[in-house]
């Protein structure tokens, strides 16, 4: 897991992300940022549909812990 | 009949539960309607029979208590109604109005023969407990606990109340586990009963065990369906509406029934309806998620490409407009260049021209004066030649009268016509004496004279 996973969940990624899109509808960022926003953009588009399609639950661990 | 032994009437219990029932069967003769609790129905699946308890309570106690039955014919009859107009079967713990006859037997002693049973009463009981639960949640501020709790953003992890082969699970199952987004769900089921009165604390149970591992879950899914729609009053139950609305994390149901909704349906953060519903609802939570995500992405890729483009059409306005300045710049500057050397090229030849024409000017000039000082030089050249030819005579004859003066001169300066007049000359060593300082005493000197020499030494020097 990388740096920014740990940090993310998907509540601020889906928020971040709509900030950058905000940005870039409003014309609010330059050409000298674009690439950078655009890869940021990507990033958390990545993550967030990797959040929908997968889940680290464990159901031994979850019986496990209902036994205790 | 009775036997006298020692003044005393005596009777058997036969003759005196015979008399009593006759009594009883004289004063009651028709049957009468009564309402009380049912506490137990007793029934025996085996014989068909039932032997409710049945109970009248004032401040919560019994004050007035007895046995009943009925029996399997009516029984059926009974539910029959019951299940048709309050969808339950007939059950424990309800409020019943009944047809019943007094029967005493022998053997078993008082009871009520219940004939018939009025469900509309029991409804009206029913609805009155509903409308309980309700007032109750709602004075102790209850009622909206679970509605007001935040859904996470992508309810992906569910506990799941339901029992594993019901077909409302089934319906849940598919509908999430086939989902074409391949959006991916985590459920684990606690199974309990889910209709009559075992569900309250089934459910409650499972509640209580799902409170251990909350945070492995986003939210509680109940899940019925394919029972029918019989057993749903314990949904109204208030233990069980207040164990949902303060469950700690959003409790969706999807109980699955079209006939009034009840009050956990009610007070749930969310009420599904049926479970195919329920997953619906879930996958919509997925999409809400998705389809923004999937918007900023066309969005930032038009966007940016419009920025671009943009970027590109401002460079391009630039560097036209770049283009079309310098373009004029150098024509204008050709023009100007084009301009001078057309000057120049004027100006020089007017230059050329007019030195030309003071140089013909000059030159006809200078070959004037050139004739003119020809014939000047011309008549100097015959005066100089006169004056040439005219000199040499003169100089000769200057010449020969100089010649003439030098040589009486030259007559007179001889020493021998000198020394005729008196004057000597003295020699010293063969040099004439000119300085006296020069000579010693008692040196030989020579004095020539004009004609003799006298040689002599020298006495003395008088300076």
């Amino acid at each position: 897991m990388n740096k920014m996973e740990e940090e993310l969940n998907y509540t601020n990624a889906f928020e971040e992300l709509q900030t950058i899109v905000t940005d870039i509808e409003q014309g609010e960022i330059s050409v000298d940022e674009l690439s950078e926003k655009v890869k940021r953009a990507t990033a958390l588009i990545k993550f967030c549909k990797l959040k929908l399609t997968t889940t680290e639950e464990d159901v031994n661990a979850i019986l496990k812990e209902l036994e205790n | 009949m009775p036997k006298k032994i020692n003044d005393k009437t005596i009777f058997s219990l036969l003759e005196v539960t015979n008399s009593i029932k006759k009594t009883l069967e004289e004063r009651y003769k028709s049957a009468f309607w009564i309402k009380a609790e049912m506490n137990k129905l007793n029934h025996y699946s085996h014989s068909g029979h039932c032997f409710p308890e049945l109970v009248e309570k004032r401040d919560g106690k019994i004050i007035a208590q007895i046995k009943s039955t009925i029996w399997r014919d009516d029984y059926q009859n009974i539910n029959r109604n019951f299940l048709r107009i309050l969808k339950e079967p007939l059950k424990d713990g309800i409020k019943i109005l009944f047809l019943a006859k007094i029967a005493f037997d022998p053997a078993f002693g008082l009871s009520l023969q219940i004939i018939d049973i009025d469900p509309q009463y029991t409804l009206g009981d029913l609805e009155n407990e509903k409308r309980e639960t309700i007032k109750k949640l709602q004075l102790e501020g209850l009622y909206d606990k679970n509605k007001k709790l935040q859904l996470a953003f992508l309810p992906q992890r569910i506990a799941i109340i339901s029992v594993e082969t019901s077909k409302g699970f089934g319906d849940f199952k598919d509908v999430i586990d086939k989902n074409a987004w391949n959006y991916k769900f985590f459920y684990l089921l606690f199974p309990s009963i889910l209709q009559g009165d075992k569900a309250v604390p089934g459910i409650i149970g499972q509640l209580e065990r799902i409170k251990k591992v909350l945070h492995h879950f986003d939210a509680v899914a109940i899940i019925r369906g394919g029972g029918g729609d019989l057993g749903l009053s314990c949904y109204n139950n208030y233990e069980l509406a207040k164990a949902i609305t303060l469950f700690p994390i959003p409790v969706i149901t999807g109980i699955g029934h079209v006939t009034n909704e009840t009050v956990c349906e009610m007070i749930a953060h969310t009420n599904a309806i049926t479970p195919t519903k329920l997953a619906e609802y879930l996958i919509q939570k997925f999409h809400d998620f998705s389809v923004p995500i999937q918007k900023a992405k066309e969005k930032i890729a038009d966007k940016s490409r419009r920025l671009l483009s943009e970027e590109n059409t401002k460079l391009e306005s630039e560097l036209k407009l770049f283009r079309s300045i310098t373009v004029s710049i150098l024509n204008t500057n050709e023009n100007r260049i084009k301009n001078a050397s057309y000057a120049i090229k004027q100006q020089s030849q007017f230059i050329v021209k007019n030195n030309q024409e003071k140089l013909n000017v000059l030159q006809a000039k200078t070959r004037i004066a050139t004739k003119f000082n020809l014939n000047q030089l011309k008549v100097a050249v015959i005066q100089l030649r006169e004056k040439l030819e005219l000199q040499p005579i003169l100089y000769l004859k200057n010449s020969e009268h100089a010649l003439e003066n030098i040589e009486k001169n030259i007559q007179i300066m001889d020493p021998i016509n000198v020394l005729k007049r008196g004057f000597s000359i003295t020699y010293s060593n063969g040099k004439v004496v000119k300085d006296i300082s020069l000579l010693e005493e008692g040196a030989a000197i020579n004095t020539v004279l004009f004609n003799g020499t006298i040689d002599s030494t020298i006495t003395k020097i008088n300076e």
